[in-house]
């Protein structure tokens, strides 16, 4: 038994890791060069060290701080990068990321205050940064390193890609999203998970004759998981990555669709009021049947057993093909300008991003975030994975397609007024004027 | 004599005005100037240059629901806190100056609510709110009644009124306390023997004796309830639900920190200011006039 | 005043009194003793005591929430705070009642003029100006703004006390050979200790409450104040409301305590500031 949910994970993961942007996956999942990999990865790792060294100190900031699990992570392989090369100094600033640290970041690029290295977004939010043009390419680095970022498989090097197409960051892990069933609530009342928007709606009406919260969501606060399954399954692919001037018919059936799953129940009764962690624990508690959510709200769900993540069931008139899932890699590290051209300090950024993106870190990245991520080099599975974790990767081996939400290719603020007019649209405001006034804030920007 | 060498104020007002103009009047020049261009960012980036837009922003407001919403409902909350925090606060003034023991108890007592964050206001209230498990619902729950939203879009507003104007009704209430202590009890004793009424007293000695309290304490109501921001954000973030409970304050956080429109909230900074000034103004233009009419 | 004995119109005045005072004592009441009792039994019988009394919520908001770490970080905050705004209040507040000059005017109408200012209409300058000097994520982010932004409200209520101190005293003293500093430091500020205590404590409870403009200035969660993480535990343990009552008495009883013992001065303090109306 263990055995095979070995294999599975193996192949799975390899697979996952080949879907770039929005591509239907290849089935073409070959787990023998494994082995190899991961060899070649220890190798370049315990390279012998020049002798005599010059102190330097380099200036590092990331997003995995605070409650973040990968802080851990990130913080040990610092500590151990610094015994290693005891003449680098690493002086961290981490945080965890949210608007006032995005800004108080781009403030430091304007002010010529910027860090040595910098973990940070890859897709549009990272763009305002990108223009100022502090990023050096990995192109630059390996005409100079060519072993820089060698375990990093070249699709996520791809995927990390900023949106101008220049590879500058370097990946560790990325993330899925998919819909959290409490399985033992729907065997109680003898409804089958949910596959298709009719199974969806009979089970929504179900739970709610029961008093049970259908579906856990907070529409004031965290609606976006929503909005980017209600685009996407509308939308299809190729629809929903396209980044229009005006609003698409099936953008705006999509946000639409909140409206229908509204109308029939499926929210809490305070869903414009109550926070997104309240409702997270009306699900965690069994109080509510079902969550979309982040590959990141796995780790923090008590019945690991009879709890299970499955692919998002569809609407009517969907056009995205079932199992289509939202996800990415969509950060990663980058080396500045300024590190660059300092001759003491180029040797050591390069060092250091080496250090945090090696096989052996993205494992151990990878492991912390419950090993059903998405990790960047090819990782060795873990064992013991409970009911919840293979789902997941169930869920995500059977990915038809794989896509970066919306945000990755809006401008922020754009993107921000869409979230902020969804309860208005789920209690019948205009979809197609929210999308449009939107879309004309990207527009501006380009 | 002692105030004639001029040098040393140098030394007493330098300080502060360092502090006025670079914390408050620079940035509000400098807001003033952000609300005429597209902010690409909270700093003006090289590669993503800021657009001058004249005056859109301005033309916005016209036509934004949710500023309607917010600017009307702070009029309401302003109309509210004049008539219950300052009123009611009044009342309760006047009752305690009439009483000796306990006085003590209940000055500080009501003072309690001011004392504690509106954060920690905005949590409780959030405990007596909820849907599920609320100290309300679990009231209604033991009576075998049907629980209630209460934070529907009908109650919301309602219910975010309720917690602010009661935490700041001991804060008038000290104010107007500390007047009424300081008017002479030989005019109540003379008008007791003059036999007119303890209600009658309120009205023709307290109220025309209080009036620059008063008159005081309408106007800090009146540009606070401009400002009022916390304990609404706590209780329902984004003028939750629908944006219906919307206050100035409230909208112009979502907007600049929700939704990254750093121009546009500058216009909104616009807009409470010169609200505020306006209102002041005429805050005192009403008293004024009042004042000639009882005078003749 | 009229002695009647216990009449209906006094029963009437205890009655209205004693029903607001359990308002405002009620809430806190509920919370210290919800703050004992496990989180299931907050949602099912909030209003008896507990059934089983315990610490854990308390323990847990020690270990969990950095609550001791949050205090030191709020009255270091609130302290610096008080003191920098008595202290330049104090000074301005002796300048502009003490001297004439050329632009008293003004300077007191900018005074009037930014009690105004919300604090939402200079923040985003003001974060700007610290994320240049890279004080962003200390404490001197929130301390600077503070200070501003108390200074209009300290300097007016002060400038209404320290008229009605008789000049008299003070040209005394200089006669006898003392100089402005010494008149200010040895006559002014003892002669207005009551006065400055108002203003000493309304400037510690509103830094201390404070949210806005901790929320964004500090966003490094290791270095929040106390109205920052009580915040952060509202929304993220949004359901364990045993640790929520329990943050909130902690919080809260402090405040309580110095309200309490400094209550006296607060009352005299206003008389002075209130009256100038």
């Amino acid at each position: 038994m263990k055995k095979k949910a070995l294999s599975i994970l193996l192949a799975t993961v390899l697979t996952f890791t080949m879907l770039t942007g929005c591509g239907k996956t290849e089935e073409t999942a070959d787990d023998q060069t494994t082995t190899e990999a991961t060899d070649e990865a220890e190798v370049t790792e315990t390279e012998p060290e020049a002798e005599a060294q010059k102190d330097v100190t380099i200036k590092t900031v990331s997003m995995f701080g605070g409650t973040d699990p990968n802080a851990e992570v990130y913080q040990q392989i610092i500590a151990d990068f610094q015994t290693t090369y005891d003449y680098i100094t690493v002086e961290d600033n981490s945080q965890s990321s949210d608007e006032e640290w995005k800004a108080s970041v781009a403030a430091d690029f304007s002010v010529g205050n910027e860090p040595d290295v910098l973990q940070f977004f890859t897709d549009a939010t990272a763009n305002q940064i990108v223009a100022t043009d502090k990023f050096v390419s990995i192109e630059e680095i390996h005409a100079e390193y060519p072993e820089y970022a060698q375990d990093t498989m070249g699709t996520a090097l791809e995927a990390a890609k900023n949106t101008d197409g220049v590879q500058r960051a370097v990946p560790t892990t990325g993330y899925w999203e998919g819909l959290f069933c409490n399985k033992d609530l729907f065997d109680q009342y003898n409804l089958a998970l949910p596959t298709d928007f009719a199974s969806l709606k009979t089970a929504i009406e179900t739970f709610n004759e029961n008093g049970i919260v259908p579906i856990a969501v907070s529409l004031n606060n965290v609606p976006h998981y929503w909005v980017e399954f209600s685009l996407l399954y509308a939308a299809g692919p190729e629809g929903y990555e396209a980044v229009p001037e005006t609003a698409p018919a099936d953008w705006v059936r999509g946000l639409e669709f909140v409206k229908t799953l509204r109308d029939l129940g499926a929210f809490p009764v305070d869903t414009d009021t109550v926070d997104n962690e309240y409702v997270g624990s009306l699900f965690k508690s069994k109080q509510a049947a079902m969550q979309l959510d982040g590959s990141w709200f796995l780790g923090g769900i008590e019945d690991q057993e009879n709890t299970v993540v499955i692919a998002f069931p569809g609407m009517d008139d969907q056009k995205a093909e079932a199992g289509s899932i939202v996800g990415g890699i969509s950060s990663g590290f980058y080396i500045t300008r300024k590190a660059w051209e300092d001759p003491d300090k180029r040797d050591a950024a390069v060092k250091f991003v080496m250090a945090q993106t090696s096989q052996e870190a993205v494992q151990k990245y990878w492991e912390k975030g419950g090993a059903v991520g998405k990790a960047a080099v090819e990782v060795t599975p873990v064992e013991g994975m409970t009911n919840l974790a293979l789902s997941a990767l169930a869920y995500t081996n059977g990915a038809t397609a794989l896509c970066a939400p919306t945000d990755s290719r809006i401008d922020p603020e754009a993107y921000k007024t869409i979230i902020a007019g969804i309860v208005k649209v789920s209690t019948g405001g205009s979809a197609e004027d929210l999308l449009n006034e939107a879309l004309a804030i990207n527009n501006d920007r380009k | 004599m002692l105030y004639k060498k001029k040098w040393p104020l140098l030394i007493f007002v330098v300080p502060g005005l360092v502090f006025l103009f670079v914390f408050l009047y620079l940035p509000f020049v400098e807001n003033i100037k952000n609300s005429f261009f597209d902010m690409t960012g909270v700093v003006e980036m090289p590669g993503s240059p800021w657009k001058f837009i004249q005056f859109d922003n301005y033309k916005k407001l016209f036509s934004d629901e949710t500023i309607a919403i917010a600017i009307g409902n702070s009029f309401r909350m302003m109309g509210l806190t004049v008539v219950f925090e300052v009123g009611f606060a009044f009342i309760l003034a006047v009752l305690v100056n009439n009483i000796r023991k306990g006085q003590q108890i209940f000055r500080t007592v009501f003072f309690f609510p001011i004392v504690i964050s509106a954060t920690a206001i905005g949590l409780l209230f959030k405990l007596f709110y909820n849907y599920n498990g609320g100290m309300l619902n679990q009231i209604l729950k033991s009576l075998s009644l049907d629980p209630v939203n209460w934070l529907s879009p009908e109650l919301a507003f309602l219910m975010i009124c309720i917690p602010t104007l009661w935490s700041y009704v001991g804060f008038y209430f000290v104010i107007l306390l500390t007047g009424l202590t300081n008017i002479s009890d030989d005019i109540y004793e003379a008008a007791d023997i003059d036999g007119c009424s303890k209600f009658k007293q309120v009205f023709y000695l307290t109220i025309p004796m209080m009036r620059p309290v008063i008159v005081t304490c309408v106007t800090l109501a009146v540009t606070g309830a401009l400002k009022v921001f916390d304990l609404p954000w706590v209780i329902a973030a984004n003028g939750a639900p629908q944006g219906l409970t919307h206050f100035l304050g409230t909208y112009m956080y979502q907007v600049t920190f929700g939704m990254n429109n750093y121009d546009y909230g500058s216009t909104i900074a616009i807009v409470i200011v010169v609200m505020g000034v306006v209102v002041s103004r005429l805050v005192h233009i009403i008293f004024r006039d009042e004042k000639k009419e009882v005078g003749r | 005043m009229i002695k009647s004995k216990i009449s209906i119109g006094k029963i009437v005045i205890y009655l209205i009194l004693i029903l607001w005072a359990i308002t405002t004592i009620f809430p806190f009441i509920w919370v210290i003793v919800n703050s004992f009792k496990p989180s299931a039994e907050v949602l099912t019988s909030s209003f008896s005591l507990p059934k089983e009394f315990t610490w854990d919520n308390y323990t847990n908001a020690f270990s969990k929430l950095k609550i001791a770490n949050a205090y030191k970080n709020s009255l270091l905050i609130s302290g610096t705070v008080t003191v920098g705004v008595i202290s330049v209040s104090t000074m301005m507040a002796f300048a502009l009642t003490r001297y004439e000059f050329r632009g008293k005017k003004i300077i007191e109408s900018m005074l009037v003029a930014s009690l105004m200012f919300p604090v939402f209409s200079t923040i985003i300058p003001v974060f700007r100006l610290m994320s240049i000097t890279d004080l962003l994520n200390s404490n001197w982010a929130v301390i600077l703004p503070q200070i501003a932004g108390n200074l209009s409200f300290a300097t007016i209520v002060l400038i209404g006390f320290l008229k009605s101190i008789p000049i008299e005293m003070e040209e005394a003293a200089y006669m006898e050979g003392a100089n402005v500093f010494q008149v200010f430091l040895k006559i002014i500020i003892p002669l207005s200790k009551a006065s400055i205590s108002t203003v000493a404590i309304f400037s510690f409870l509103w830094s201390y409450n404070d949210l806005f403009v901790q929320k964004i200035m500090i966003k490094d969660n290791t270095k929040y104040p106390i109205a920052s993480l009580l915040e952060e535990i509202s929304s993220k343990y949004g359901t364990d409301y045993g640790l929520m009552a329990s943050s909130v008495t902690l919080i809260v009883v402090p405040v309580l305590f110095v309200y309490i013992f400094l209550q006296k001065n607060i009352m005299k303090g206003l008389t002075a500031g209130a009256i100038k109306g």
